[in-house]
């Protein structure tokens, strides 16, 4: 039998690389030799791989219509100043080496030495003279000023033994000239993924303070992060970056937007360690919203309640969020600028300037308004507890938020929302109150559920913020559920009373007749003229209660004056000047009626008005 | 020749201003995803593609050949070597980058987890490292070797349309396709 093919041979015949004759030799190989049938299938399994990068690309409108504006425009004259010079670069890392070498040699004679020692260079100052030859401003190589440099470069005596005692010192010290900002060949510390990320979103103001901690790989020396924030809606200005440990050596120098290159930024961050630092990462950014809704189930005989509280999460913001611990601020936040917008613009904070005729430069656009920065560090400091450099804060503000934390972390995708469970209570005592207010609600009888978010109640953790609120009934012992009514709560304090609004009451009836009226106690002026009387009206309510349960109901009936006595048989209190209510519980399919009648004071009889304690 | 090309091409140079619209959606989903997997990387892509067609533009009167897609290609291949070469030291990693089970076409998997029921986490984890190993692996090509196997693989071009596009033998292509898949077999995830 013929020797098995080689991989070589095995790809060839695959990918039809080979000779149609070999093709043919090997086809017939294989169709008698299962090894080599085996170990092709093995690297068939193995290119199939590739398969796993097939996906289909579709080109967008957008940029198709970008490719055509870009290339129509005229071609702009490139400025080739350092291609010009390049032969004088190479000239003096020539010259360089050479001047090199002579120091060296001079290092050997003794008799140097003092001269050497004389001159203290700083060592920083040697690495950028080493790596920054001069140019004249002719353009040519300054071979006086390189020369008497590069002597310093290399010193003896008390110097060089300095040099020598801080070990290597020389070799690592960090330019004190920052880079100038990369434009391509540049090597990026890459971003790696997030460790943490703490979202803390505004619904009010369509504002998320994202917070992400990142552990970067950073060189010692100077190094370029760049941030990229295309088809999001983050706020480039609002980007903020501190390392959270080794502060003391890193130091965060810039922000640049590089000219042409969209969407992007990088920061200049100068090391003196090398290694893995954490860094936190901050920013603003726009299309994270919630909403908390909640749903509670009454008992049977309505005394207790299932309260569930959901909080649903929604990002449009254009990036993920993955293990995000949420935190939701109830409150109004004040922002001069609308994030989305910001976001959306070509040039973080401005477009790049022109020069004029003059040789000064104008913007190629008014300047844009920014994010309120007192909100961010106001926000940062407060509510994060960060301590950034440079500190506002408006107190006033702060006293409008609440912070209202979700447990654990969630992962929100882009384009998706989430609902989260934020409380879940059982068992809370709950008083079914029915009320009549004419002037309220006109002629309907409102029913109300009343509990409170306290310990008492199984709740009181935490406040809840404002929502919807649907409110069902068990129907019948199998629990199947009948829907009561849905309001909206606003947000309740820890402590705090509440009564849920749950819309006009079908089965509790209330119909007040005005049985009796007449005045009394005229009064007249001197001219003989009415200057005061008193009104007796004489009203019968009655209630009627078609339920299966017992009801508590609050009649409140207004008077439109302040000057009222009131006769009745039941109990009621003065709710207000105005107006007086009735507290009453009815039995179960239950009517009842009561009866009062109130005198009302006017003109100078009011002058009279004695109101009884 | 395909004569819608020729047309659009001609009418391009004469001053058209739709032609050349034409012809970037009619070529452009297949040029942006081979910059796509030439770069690596989204952003980068559409700056290749952005420079592509602007030399198109430019250069749309030399057009002399048959084949409108193979001097497209040709460009964008040009274009995409330049490219790399410049940024070659520059690694770019996008805030917006996804996370641990992405993959690179913007399509996230924890947003699959929550509408596919049949979601496996781990199958998908690991279908998203080996992506991310055939991305290294292929990225770890040299330009010219990598060109030859994105158009002859992904882009399913002939290797006598390849050798056009490159503007070389076609045993050179042959040889550089053989050298390709040689790194690749000792670089691709074992399944």
């Amino acid at each position: 039998m013929q020797n098995h093919l080689t991989e070589r041979e095995l790809i060839e015949y695959q990918f039809k690389l080979a000779p149609q004759m070999r093709m043919k030799e090997a086809a017939e190989h294989l169709q008698s030799c299962g090894e080599c049938r085996e170990h092709l299938e093995k690297l068939k399994r193995k290119f199939a791989t590739l398969d796993l990068l097939r996906e289909e690309t579709k080109i967008s409108e957008d940029l198709i219509s970008r490719v055509v504006e870009q290339a129509s425009q005229p071609v702009q004259k490139r400025i080739v100043w350092f291609r010009k010079y390049a032969w004088l670069s190479s000239a003096a890392a020539v010259l360089l080496v050479g001047v090199l070498l002579v120091a060296a040699q001079l290092s050997k004679d003794g008799s140097k030495k003092r001269e050497f020692a004389k001159e203290t260079i700083p060592v920083e100052e040697k690495i950028v003279l080493a790596s920054k030859p001069e140019i004249t401003s002719a353009g040519r190589l300054d071979e006086k000023a390189v020369g008497k440099r590069m002597l310093a470069m290399a010193p003896k005596g008390k110097e060089a033994d300095r040099y020598a005692a801080v070990g290597g010192t020389a070799e690592a010290a960090i330019p004190e000239q920052a880079p100038f900002a990369p434009a391509s060949a540049i090597e990026l510390v890459t971003l790696p993924r997030r460790d943490k990320v703490q979202l803390t979103i505004y619904n009010s103001a369509d504002l998320t303070l994202v917070r992400e901690r990142r552990n970067l790989t950073l060189k010692k020396g100077w190094n370029w992060l760049q941030f990229m924030w295309a088809n999001t809606l983050i706020d480039p200005t609002s980007l903020s970056l501190e390392p959270l440990a080794q502060a003391d050596k890193i130091d965060i120098q810039q922000l640049v937007f590089p000219a042409r290159l969209r969407e992007l930024g990088r920061w200049l961050i100068r090391s003196e360690v090398s290694g893995q630092v954490p860094f936190e990462i901050m920013y603003f950014t726009s299309g994270l919203s919630w909403r908390a809704f909640y749903m509670g189930t009454l008992s049977q005989d309505e005394k207790t309640m299932r309260l569930s509280g959901y909080v649903r999460v929604g990002n449009n913001s254009g990036e993920d969020y993955e293990n995000a611990q949420t935190r939701l601020i109830v409150g109004q936040v004040h922002i001069l600028d609308e994030i989305a917008e910001l976001a959306k613009r070509q040039y973080p904070y401005n477009r790049p300037v022109e020069f004029d005729a003059y040789g000064g430069f104008r913007a190629l656009e008014e300047k844009p308004e920014r994010l309120d920065e007192k909100l961010f560090y106001e926000f940062a400091e407060k509510e994060l507890g960060t301590e950034l450099r440079r500190k506002e804060i408006v107190k006033e503000g702060l006293s409008e938020y609440f912070l209202y934390t979700i447990e654990g972390t969630e992962t929100i995708p882009d384009k998706w929302g989430k609902r989260l469970l934020s409380l879940d209570a059982a068992d809370i005592e709950v008083e079914s109150l029915y009320k009549y207010d004419e002037q309220r609600w006109g002629e309907q009888t409102i029913r109300f559920v009343k509990f409170a978010n306290d310990e008492e109640h199984n709740l009181g953790q935490t406040p809840i913020p404002d929502g919807d609120v649907k409110i069902y009934s068990q129907a019948d012992s199998k629990g199947y559920l009948s829907y009561v009514g849905g309001t909206n709560i606003k947000y309740i304090p820890v402590d705090e009373e509440v009564e849920l609004n749950l819309g006009p009451a079908r089965l509790v009836n209330v119909e007040p007749k005005l049985m009796d009226f007449k005045t009394d106690n005229f009064m007249f002026d001197t001219k003989g003229n009415v200057a005061g009387w008193d009104e007796i009206r004489t009203w019968k309510i009655e209630i009627t209660n078609t339920r299966m349960l017992p009801i508590g109901i609050e009649i409140t009936r207004g008077f439109d004056t302040a000057y009222w006595t009131m006769q009745t048989d039941i109990a009621y209190e003065k709710y207000d000047a105005t107006h007086a209510r009735f507290k009453l519980n009815l039995e179960p399919r239950s009517k009842r009626t009561f009866e009062y009648t109130v005198t009302t004071y006017h003109g100078v009889r009011e002058e009279n008005f004695a109101p009884k304690e | 020749m395909d004569n819608t090309d020729k047309s659009l091409i001609e009418a391009h140079c004469r001053g058209d201003p739709m032609a050349f619209g034409e012809l970037v959606r009619r070529y452009g989903d297949s040029i942006l995803g081979y910059l796509m997997r030439m770069s690596g990387n989204h952003y980068q892509a559409e700056d290749l593609f952005q420079e592509t067609f602007k030399r198109v533009y430019e250069k749309a009167h030399t057009f002399r050949g048959s084949q409108f897609k193979s001097w497209l290609f040709t460009i964008a291949t040009n274009v995409a070597i330049d490219g790399l070469r410049r940024h070659r030291r520059m690694r770019v990693v996008s805030l917006n980058q996804k996370l641990d089970c992405a993959d690179r076409d913007g399509e996230e998997l924890g947003a699959v987890a929550l509408a596919d029921d049949s979601y496996e986490p781990s199958q998908e984890a690991a279908k998203a490292e080996q992506a991310e190993q055939v991305r290294n692996a292929i990225d770890s090509l040299p330009a010219r070797q990598r060109a030859t196997l994105v158009l002859a693989y992904y882009q399913q071009l002939s290797y006598p349309e390849v050798a056009k596009v490159l503007g070389c033998s076609l045993g050179t292509v042959k040889t550089q396709m053989y050298r390709a898949l040689r790194t690749l077999a000792q670089k691709l995830p074992d399944v």
